[in-house]
């Protein structure tokens, strides 16, 4: 009887299925009698490319004064260079020095006493900044630095539950502010709107763009400024995701259908989708559901995925132009991601970037020196959290080395165009052996999470290294519709017969290219 | 937790303890006054301490009257009967030296022979249990209260004077400690734990004091110290809570232990879920043979003779299961240890057998017992009245009434006359004279024997002459008074002593950073000369206490003992004045304080903490209390030399040597520098904040200004609380745009989106949104329930936020409808200093509206007091509206009556502006 029973077991694990991915969960999960889980829970495997990785992008860890519990929220730049950061005691920060080659930042208290806050974004002097319960623009009106005016801009939504976050983006180009509000625990939609995004415009007016989200996180957009949201696995979840909020669209995640009601301009969809199904399946019979454009498979890219930003530094900060990049709070590790249309459904890939770092990563920003920080925190309890920092915000300087990676996969018709950072060895990129390409898919249902099923091994019929060696077009036998396509590349070799940094990539095919339009 | 590390720290030192023991270990012949053999007092205080202690003026005259008053009084007797064992006292009386070596009280039989002497104690015994009712009886004792105890009594301060002991209970420092005799033989757990709750009750001189614990504490030494009491009883139980499933030695907490009859689990009261009960005892089984068990519960085990005999896992999803075994019973004593776990749904169990000792039946209390020897019942002590009447006699005259004088209104007149008689012995200057025979002497007689070792009698003998010639000075009443009540175990002061060193590490504290300073109480050393008067006697009179990092307790010994040191103290210490100069401009002076303090200046608030906010660093003393408590010459000699007065502090100088750092700092003069601080520090609760002080602590202070913290909690989920200057609070649900709570005193707690309003006096208001346009008096006040998804911006309500004035405090802005609302709450005073809000709500309306109700408040009691002032339960209401020309609209105020009653003013709003002006006062 001292060592755990067989049922205990079970409920753990089934305490674990719940809570998993569902990160936000911890921050105010009720009384949790039985937490098995605590310390000692298994994280999956490390990559086991940190210190290589720090040839590249070598980690900064930003000093914070003993004073200050800066558990970041959200970071934003202001014009003058400063960073900005909110964090969970509700403070909203000014950090100057940040971006020092050897950093000694000092801090100044802008605005406090709000709730817990996911989204800071300036604006004309103003900082807007997404809590709980509202979106708040905070002003300085006598110019002495320190906030004078709260103007609550929206807090039309439901909000009667500990674990119902919002996060806010920042401000698209018409200065609206998108919040995806997430769910009532994992499984409902209690409160008005909670499982929707909402756009919030400059005068306050709340504007429902899409329903279907279960526990989002991190909103923003991708290079061609299409709003995404990043979402946790769990009920209608395999995985973590990506998801394109798509005005009028349904993101997967039934719970919040009960709001249609309530927005004028939608009519909810005449179907609901069919449990124990295929994402791939109910995207034709539900024509508005959403399929999530990149999927993370769990563990192997991230447990947790928070906040993400878009690079445009225009180089500074390696080859990984107008791509995403986007930390997981879990494994403390940064991911990256590439967007592509086809079809007009969005899709793309995702890729290992860089692990190590010190805490629970909430939220990434760049720097005007292309920098990239991560901040965030762990809690103290419950919930396992890699990185051992109470809280940290940590900052990755590109060393100007280019490491050799996959940059980016690209969907044709028959095949992927997979392009490098580096020239590739014309000898191994054009041996079939080198691509070993398997995809896999997650069951559709309202269960926590899902299992990879529907293995499939595609056989790569043709390897074309382009003229300049920066990319290789593979021809594959099936490409299927609804899968992770899993690429592993270890036995790839550059120019300079250097092995790639890291081997995976994940390109989640929603659709596949009629023609080949695209190809260059 | 706090109790257990120091508990484990004990643990750890208790090797080194117990070789020290056994050098120092012998016999304890004498009376023990530990405080006089320790310290450095002269030889004529020593005396005079020893006198006091003995009570000789009980017996003896004196012309000194304050021998009289300071001498030390006998233990109440009017309520033993309750508090003691008779035994114990009876076997006491007769021969205290044996009883409790070490103990004050004299032999007052020696001269009796040894049948005498047994019916005196006898007699005396009957008479003092016949003065109260209800009579002593024994208490089981808890395990598991006695182990959190035994942390409690290692390291609140009762080691300071008693001896320490180790895990078996033995006296570590039994030689150099007030001796406490055999506890268990003396008290219930009941009456111990009264006694030290209210030790002046029956010891009114002070000599053990109060330590201020909560009364869980107390029970808990008295449950340690009196752990091994022996009760008969047929089962020991443990109950445990936690992570039972997994094991008991881990993630498990011990809650209580006792006796309990059998396995009927009603008998222990309501069972939390995760909880496991340990039974143990022994199974009398009167043959041999066979036995089964039958078992019905979430889960456990049975052992018999140490053989499991039924195993049973738990479990959380299932109710109860039944098992069970059979094991061989011997005849006689089988030994059982039973583990019940509660991991499901409701407890239950249930628990049979049969086999030798019967058919299938629950085990019956009859052949169950905790022990296999016999333990004999408390018989209650049988008052004879006959020898309750020679008890009295024999109280008069063998002299014990003389001391323990409170039962002298149960002797009658008559036998009073005998006390007088005795009163008149002799002169206390007189009784040294002959040493041939009284109490001085080796001579048996009719005399007290005390147990005076040769160098204490001569210690008294040579005093007493001199202590009858004069009075003593001031620094002669301090060194008495510090050595009388011990107050050197555990502060030091110069030339007089200080901290044992064997006893040095029993001093602890939860700030390990702070060194010494963190675990030992502050020297004596000047006291005089640093506190205040005022803080001298919040700290020794009222129990008040600034160090609460600090394990042991500052003990109280009551004003009536200690009250004269207040004064004393600064009669007997002082420094070299300091003179300052006038402060020309006092808000510049505080600025610059304010900036020394902070980060920006020698990080004062790195350390310490402050105005309630704890330190990123080590902790160390909260400063805003500083200008209460000390002096200001101290603290400018101290700023400047912290070495000076504390010995091998941590605290730094800041201006060592007068080497100023701050240049620009107020010209570059540490003087005025130091006072500075002292300046801006007199603000007190008020000081402004210092900048880089820690955000960390989830305890919301308000300082010079006011503080806002949002989140769910208190006021709704949108709820909004602010705390202002004046130390009142307002709680705002943002939702609903109403007010929620008002509050005294502390504000609020944080802790991830959510606060938790702290303080007193509190006055909340009732759900709901603020105006409504009722339909009828009989109709419901709107409130959001759980569907009305829109609410209230279906009402018209919107709300706008807030703006912060200078004070950072906020106006709320918000609409209903057409109409907007500016929404203000002022802190202010009233004439005697009480804190009011006074709150001004604007209107503002484009063209005139349709009247609604604003709800004021609700409470049980709502009454018209006067025109346009209400009381609401405690809360005192008064308001006015007015138009921006100043027209003033009269009380129309509705009282609505109901579950609870309402106060409703109506508002008929013309277009433009409408101010209504409210005042609330509770």
């Amino acid at each position: 009887m001292v060592t755990t029973n067989k049922t205990m077991r079970m409920q753990t694990r089934i305490l674990l299925l719940l809570s998993i991915c569902f990160h936000m969960a911890v921050f105010a999960w009720p009384d949790l009698a039985v937490s098995g889980f605590a310390a000692d829970e298994d994280l999956g495997a490390m990559w086991g490319t940190a210190k290589e990785e720090e040839k590249y992008y070598k980690l900064v860890q930003i000093p914070i004064p003993d004073h200050v519990p800066l558990k970041v929220g959200s970071f934003d730049v202001l014009p003058d260079g400063r960073l900005v950061a909110g964090t969970r005691k509700g403070d909203v920060y000014f950090i100057d020095g940040a971006f020092d080659e050897v950093p000694n930042p000092k801090f100044h208290l802008f605005a406090s006493g709000q709730d817990e806050i996911f989204g800071v974004a300036h604006k004309d002097g103003d900082i807007v900044i997404t809590q709980f319960a509202e979106v708040t623009r905070i002003s300085d009106t006598d110019k002495d630095g320190v906030a004078d005016r709260y103007t609550t801009l929206s807090n039309s939504w439901g909000y009667e539950e500990g674990h119902e976050f919002a996060f806010g983006s920042k401000h698209d180009p018409e200065g609206n502010i998108w919040v995806a509000l997430g769910l009532s625990g994992s499984y409902n939609s209690n409160q008005l709107f909670r499982g929707w995004c909402l756009k919030i415009t400059p005068d306050g007016k709340t504007i429902p763009i899409c329903s279907g989200l279960r526990s989002p996180a991190g909103v923003g957009p991708n290079h061609e400024g299409v709003m995404f949201c990043v979402e946790s696995q769990g009920p209608w979840n395999g995985s973590c995701s990506l998801k394109h909020l798509k005005p009028g669209g349904f993101l997967g995640h039934p719970a919040s259908y009960n709001w249609y009601p309530f927005v004028k301009s939608m009519d909810a969809p005449s179907v609901k989708p069919n449990p124990n199904s295929r994402i791939a399946i109910e995207k034709k019979r539900v024509k508005e559901l959403v399929p999530p454009a990149i999927l993370f498979p769990y563990i192997k890219m991230g447990r947790s995925i928070s906040g993400f930003r878009l690079n445009q530094t225009k180089g500074k900060f390696g080859p990984f132009e107008n791509q995403i990049f986007l930390g997981d709070y879990t494994l403390s590790v940064i991911l990256r991601a590439t967007t592509e249309e086809v079809n007009g459904v969005w899709q793309g890939a995702c890729y290992p970037f860089r692990e190590g770092l010190s805490t629970g990563i909430m939220h990434v920003e760049f720097s005007p020196k292309g920098q990239l920080l991560a901040g965030g925190f762990t809690t103290n309890s419950q919930w396992p959290v890699r990185g051992k920092e109470p809280f940290a915000v940590d900052r990755l300087d590109w060393t100007g080395l280019t490491p050799f990676e996959m940059k980016e996969i690209n969907i044709r018709k028959d095949g992927f165009v997979i392009n490098f950072t580096k020239p590739v060895n014309p000898v191994v990129a054009a041996k079939l052996s080198t691509y070993n390409l398997t995809t896999y898919t997650h069951i559709y249902a309202g269960f926590y999470g899902s299992p990879e099923v529907d293995h499939t091994t595609p056989k790569v019929t043709k390897a074309e290294v382009s003229d300049d060696r920066l990319s290789v077009r593979i021809y594959v036998d099936k490409i299927m519709e609804g899968h992770i396509h899993d690429f592993d590349l270890a036995k790839m070799k550059s120019e300079e017969n250097g092995d790639l940094l890291h081997k995976k990539a994940y390109y989640t095919v929603n659709e596949i290219p009629k023609s080949d339009a695209g190809e260059k | 937790m706090r109790t257990l590390f120091w508990g484990f720290v004990l643990c750890v030192q208790a090797p080194f303890i117990q070789t020290l023991a056994a050098q120092e270990r012998n016999a304890i012949e004498n009376a023990m006054f530990p405080a006089i053999e320790s310290s450095q007092l002269s030889e004529t205080l020593k005396g005079r301490v020893l006198v006091e202690e003995q009570n000789c003026v009980a017996c003896h005259s004196t012309a000194s009257v304050s021998l009289q008053t300071d001498s030390k009084k006998s233990p109440r007797l009017s309520g033993i009967g309750k508090r003691a064992n008779p035994y114990y006292i009876e076997r006491f009386i007769r021969s205290p030296h044996d009883v409790k070596p070490g103990t004050s009280m004299p032999n007052i039989m020696s001269h009796l022979d040894d049948n005498e002497s047994v019916s005196a104690a006898n007699e005396i015994t009957h008479f003092l249990f016949s003065l109260s009712e209800s009579p002593f009886e024994l208490n089981v004792p808890d395990s598991v209260a006695a182990e959190k105890g035994r942390g409690l009594f290692h390291t609140v301060g009762c080691v300071a004077c008693h001896s320490p002991r180790d895990d078996s209970g033995k006296e570590l420092l039994a030689t150099t400690s007030t001796p406490l005799g055999e506890l268990k033989d003396k008290y219930n757990v009941k009456s111990l734990t009264e006694f030290l709750a209210n030790p002046h009750q029956v010891r009114p001189s002070g000599r053990m004091p109060s330590l201020n614990l909560p009364r869980r504490d107390y029970e808990r030494i008295a449950h340690y110290l009196l752990r091994e009491t022996k009760v008969p009883g047929h089962l020991k139980y443990t109950m445990l809570k936690g992570r039972v499933w997994e094991g008991l030695e881990v993630n498990v907490e011990r809650e209580k232990a006792g006796h309990v009859d059998d396995f009927d689990l009603a008998k222990l009261g309501r069972l939390q879920q995760n909880s496991a009960i340990i039974y143990e005892g022994f199974l009398n089984s009167k043959l041999p043979g066979t036995a089964k068990f039958f078992l019905e519960m979430n889960g456990g085990e049975l052992w018999i003779n140490e053989k499991k005999v039924v195993n049973l896992e738990p479990s959380s999803r299932r109710g109860v299961k039944k098992a069970s075994g059979e094991t061989e019973l011997v005849a006689g004593w089988n030994k059982l240890k039973f583990i019940y776990i509660h991991a499901g749904k409701e407890p239950k169990l249930s628990f049979e057998m049969s086999g030798p000792i019967g058919k299938r039946s629950a085990v019956p209390s009859s052949i169950l017992s905790i022990s296999t020897e016999p333990i004999e019942p408390f018989i209650p002590y049988k008052i004879d009245s006959d020898k309750v009447e020679d008890g009295k006699r024999q109280f008069v005259n063998l002299g014990c009434v003389n001391c323990h004088d409170d039962v002298k209104n149960k002797i009658s007149n008559e036998l009073q006359l005998g006390i007088k008689k005795r009163a008149s012995i002799s002169k206390l200057s007189v009784s040294v004279v002959d040493g041939s025979n009284g109490c001085l002497s080796d001579q048996v007689g009719q005399w007290p024997q005390f147990a005076l070792s040769a160098s204490q009698k001569t210690l008294i003998k040579d005093a007493i002459p001199k202590l009858e010639s004069s009075e003593l000075g001031h620094q002669q009443i301090v060194n008495k008074s510090l050595i009388t009540f011990n107050c050197l175990a555990c502060h030091d002061r110069k030339e007089l002593g200080g901290v044992p060193v064997d006893r040095n590490q029993f001093f602890v504290g939860n700030r390990t950073e702070l060194g010494n300073e963190g675990r030992i109480p502050p020297p004596l050393t000047l006291v005089g000369a640093k506190l205040q008067k005022s803080w001298i006697s919040e700290v020794m009179l009222r129990g008040q206490r600034q160090r609460e990092y600090l394990a042991t307790k500052m003990p109280q010994f009551g004003e009536a003992n200690v009250g004269h040191l207040v004064d004393m103290f600064e009669k007997v210490d002082s420094i070299e004045p300091v003179a300052f100069e006038k402060i020309e401009d006092l808000e510049k002076v505080k600025q610059a304080g304010n900036m020394l303090i902070g980060t920006t200046g020698f990080s004062c608030i790195a350390c310490h903490d402050f105005n309630g906010q704890k330190a990123a660093g080590p902790g160390a003393l909260e400063l805003i209390h500083t200008t209460s408590r000390v002096k200001k010459d101290w603290f400018y000699e101290f700023m400047l030399k912290p070495n000076r007065f504390r010995k091998g502090t941590i605290m730094p100088s800041s201006w060592p040597g007068g080497h100023v750092f701050m240049e620009d700092v107020l010209g570059g003069d540490a003087k005025k520098q130091i006072e500075s601080l002292w300046v801006y520090l007199e603000d007190g609760q008020r000081a402004k904040n210092p900048i880089g002080l820690s955000r960390k602590s989830p305890e919301l202070r308000v300082t010079d200004e006011a503080v806002i913290c949002r989140g769910r909690g208190t006021a709704g989920y949108r709820g909004l609380a602010v705390g202002y200057p004046e130390r009142v609070s307002i709680a705002f649900d943002t939702q609903e745009v109403n007010l929620r709570l008002l509050w005294k005193g502390e504000f609020t707690t944080v802790d991830n989106g959510r606060f938790f309003a702290r303080g007193r006096d509190r006055v909340s208001f009732p759900q709901g949104i603020p105006f409504h346009r009722l339909k009828s008096l009989d109709d419901n006040w709107p409130y959001k329930r759980k569907t009305d998804y829109t609410f209230p911006q279906d009402q018209g309500y919107r709300f706008g936020g807030y703006t912060l004035d200078q004070l950072k405090r906020p106006t709320f802005f918000y609409e209903y409808g057409e109409v907007k609302v500016s929404d203000f709450f002022e802190d202010r005073l009233d004439d005697q200093k009480n804190a009011f809000f006074k709150r001004t709500m604007t209107f503002d309306v484009p063209e005139s509206q349709e009247e609604f109700y604003f709800r004021a408040a609700s409470g049980s009691i709502v009454n018209k007091t006067a025109e346009a002032l209400y009381k609401i339960d405690r809360l005192v209401l008064s308001y006015k509206i007015e138009n921006d020309a100043g027209k003033k609209t009269a009380d129309r105020g509705v009282i609505r009556q109901g579950e609870p009653n309402e106060l409703l003013i109506p508002l008929k709003l013309q277009k433009g502006k409408t101010i209504l002006t409210l005042e609330y006062k509770w």
